[in-house]
């Protein structure tokens, strides 16, 4: 029964590598399903996303033009700042609620202390921005300092930002200097502000992704565990995800009064579950650790330019809903479909 | 009894923070306590209790329904326009509408436990569906009025007892058999508590999941088809405020969001403490925005106190102040 040293486990070492040392490791393949599950529900939101604009440009004329872009990009800003901060914490495994309140309390601070003269303008700017990071970081520090579950945790600081909300500034209403409302309106090489913005958000992902905290999140939104034994500090991870959360639901809150010019106590609501299906139907995982902002980008157009579909198709514009949740539908059902067969897949 | 204690113990803290409002909201509005006054306030807390109804179920399997709003929008939509203000409809109107609400319910429950689709958003996307969908239908329309029978039973009375509070009464009871005395309880808290382990004692956890989503369903059908009784018609966005109490009236009872935990009697205490709340404030003179705020601090507070970290830390501070050496961390 003594089997020759060089025939282990029934394999026979290979002629070129028969030096007596550990048998030759397998060259890894390049798994193409693999890789095709894993981009699937960026792939299928992107597919998505061409259909609708194609739709919409063979159904109106000029859409395929930078007019059409600026306009889109304006309309999809605020949803998208909203959604960057959501895809931080979704790839943490978390959930974000709060920045709904985050979003009022900031256009309410905007519209009643925004005076005519830029500095008062940029200190109570550094005040909303400073007030979402601080609202933020003390969700993480309830969730990691009490164990407490995410949902209850912002939903309650949604409700107390809220009333805040509605304390400072109870009916819509303030107002801000039109030269800040001009910053939303201007363009530069023909394309209009929002544009640039979009671009620096995702020239700073690109960068935020290959950093050090940007790993890291990833990692402890795929596995709390082993991020953790790696030397993650779940404290520092949670305080700096939910803190970011807030600070970009406070940048949204400051391009939302350069859109509509004053301050709503009630309007943050409107963007607290858009911003998670912007993010599921850009392929950001709710269990954590899958995703990218690209998707989110693609998702909060895809959420725009269906109203936009709705519009030219002349029906009834309570049809946007329907096909919004759709969408979304559809995109959760694709995405929940390939993480089923990559597992069948590592079995 | 320690055994009651450990097991009920955030129960009993919500109805004791129940009686402590009711006292503190009697020393600044002294009709509070009086017997019309307290009808009033059972009735409301009614409508929070039915709602919450079957979210209590789903958020103790692990789950949450977030389309509770617009089933209930829906259902009472329906109900009025097709009534017409008549009651003999209603014989054939109420159960296919419990029945719709059942099978939203079912759409849920089988995206979620067929396909693996988050709870999150998968009962969003039915929300924003249904929505769109009866916006449609009734093109921004009001409808007519509720039928006298369903205005009876939203607030009309037996006697003393308002015919709401008896209709919650039952409901609470089905709730507790269901809960505590019928293996579908069991199988329901061994879900929350970790499906993979229920699943391998022979749990049938895809029709336990798939049946808390059809009572909240059929739940919030019937509480929408009451509140157009209470507000005598039904109004589009009657439902949105019921998605934050329904979920809020189950964590001040004591579940926990991540399930396998909590009871219906509860959410029942839950309801009546938001209720309550609502009836503090006035007496205050504070604003419906000072409601929220004080609404968001509750949620925070129960949840902190349900925490098994802050028992931890409760006892740490107690110690290190008896000059006792702290617990090891871990």
């Amino acid at each position: 029964m003594n089997r020759p040293a060089s025939n282990i486990g029934g394999i026979a070492a290979s002629p070129l590598t028969n030096n007596g040392d550990a048998p030759p490791a397998p060259r890894r393949q390049f798994d193409a399903r693999g890789y095709a599950l894993d981009r699937a529900p960026f792939l299928v939101a992107c597919l998505m996303l061409v259909v609708i604009v194609g739709l919409y440009g063979s159904l109106q004329s000029g859409v395929f033009t930078l007019d059409e872009l600026n306009l889109d990009t304006t309309a999809t800003l605020t949803l998208l700042l909203a959604a960057t901060g959501q895809t931080i914490v979704l790839l943490r495994g978390g959930i974000d609620l709060s920045i709904g309140g985050v979003i009022s309390f900031g256009t309410v601070l905007a519209a009643t202390h925004f005076g005519d003269d830029p500095g008062s303008v940029l200190l109570w700017s550094a005040i909303v921005l400073a007030v979402g990071f601080g609202v933020g970081m003390l969700n993480g520090l309830l969730i990691s300092a009490l164990r407490l579950q995410p949902f209850l945790i912002t939903l309650a600081t949604w409700s107390i930002l809220s009333g805040a909300s509605l304390m400072v500034l109870p009916t819509d209403g303030g107002q801000v200097p039109s030269w800040w409302q001009a910053i939303g309106s201007a363009s530069w090489l023909g394309l209009a502000s929002p544009v640039w913005m979009l671009l620096a958000l995702l020239v700073f992902w690109f960068w935020f992704r290959s950093t050090r905290l940007g790993i890291a999140l990833k990692a402890t939104g795929s596995n709390e565990r082993s991020a953790f034994l790696s030397g993650v500090s779940l404290t520092r991870m949670n305080l700096v995800t939910y803190g970011l959360s807030g600070l970009f639901a406070a940048a949204a809150a400051l391009y939302l009064t350069t859109q509509t010019g004053a301050g709503s106590p009630t309007i943050g609501k409107d963007y607290i579950l858009p911003s998670v299906a912007a993010a599921v139907i850009g392929g950001v995982s709710l269990f954590g650790g899958r995703g990218n902002l690209a998707g989110t980008a693609v998702g909060a157009f895809i959420l725009t330019i269906i109203g936009n579909l709705v519009f030219v198709l002349h029906v009834s514009s309570y049809w946007q809903p329907v096909a919004q949740g759709a969408i979304l539908l559809i995109a959760v059902l694709a995405s929940s479909l390939a993480e089923k067969a990559a597992q069948g897949q590592d079995r | 009894m320690t055994a009651f204690w450990a097991r009920n113990r955030l129960i009993v803290l919500a109805y004791a923070a129940m009686l402590v409002l009711l006292l503190v909201t009697s020393l600044f509005s002294p009709g509070f306590l009086a017997e019309s006054n307290l009808r009033s306030v059972v009735v409301l807390a009614a409508f929070v209790g039915i709602v919450a109804f079957g979210q209590t179920f789903v958020i103790i399997g692990g789950g949450i329904d977030l389309s509770l709003p617009w089933v209930l929008n829906c259902a009472a939509i329906l109900m009025t326009a097709f009534a017409g203000g008549q009651d003999v409809a209603l014989l054939w109107l109420v159960p296919l509408l419990l029945a719709a609400g059942a099978v939203i319910g079912l759409l849920n429950g089988v995206g979620v436990a067929v396909f693996g689709v988050p709870p999150i958003i998968m009962t969003l996307a039915t929300n924003v569906i249904l929505q769109g969908l009866i916006l449609v239908y009734t093109g921004g329309a009001p409808t007519p009025t509720a039928p006298p029978l369903i205005q009876f039973l939203a607030v009309g009375r037996l006697g003393p007892v308002p015919v709401v509070a008896l209709i919650w009464a039952v409901l609470a009871s089905i709730a507790w058999v269901l809960l505590s005395r019928a293996a579908f309880g069991r199988y329901l808290y061994a879900l929350g508590t970790s499906r993979t382990v229920a699943e391998y004692s022979g749990v049938p956890t895809l029709r336990t999941a798939v049946l808390t989503y059809v009572i909240s369903g059929a739940g919030a059908a019937l509480g929408g088809m009451l509140l157009t009784g209470y507000s005598g018609q039904a109004y589009l966005g009657m439902g949105d405020p019921y998605l934050f109490t329904s979920i809020a009236a189950v964590a001040i009872g004591g579940a926990s969001i991540l399930g396998g935990s909590g009871h219906y009697v509860g959410t029942i205490a839950g309801a009546l403490v938001l209720t309550v709340l609502g009836g503090l404030l006035p007496a205050l003179r504070l604003s419906s925005g000072a409601l929220l705020v004080v609404y968001g601090a509750v949620i925070l507070l129960t949840v902190a106190v349900g925490s098994e970290s802050f028992g931890g830390i409760a006892a740490a501070i107690l110690r290190r102040r008896r000059g006792q050496d702290p617990a090891p961390r871990k």
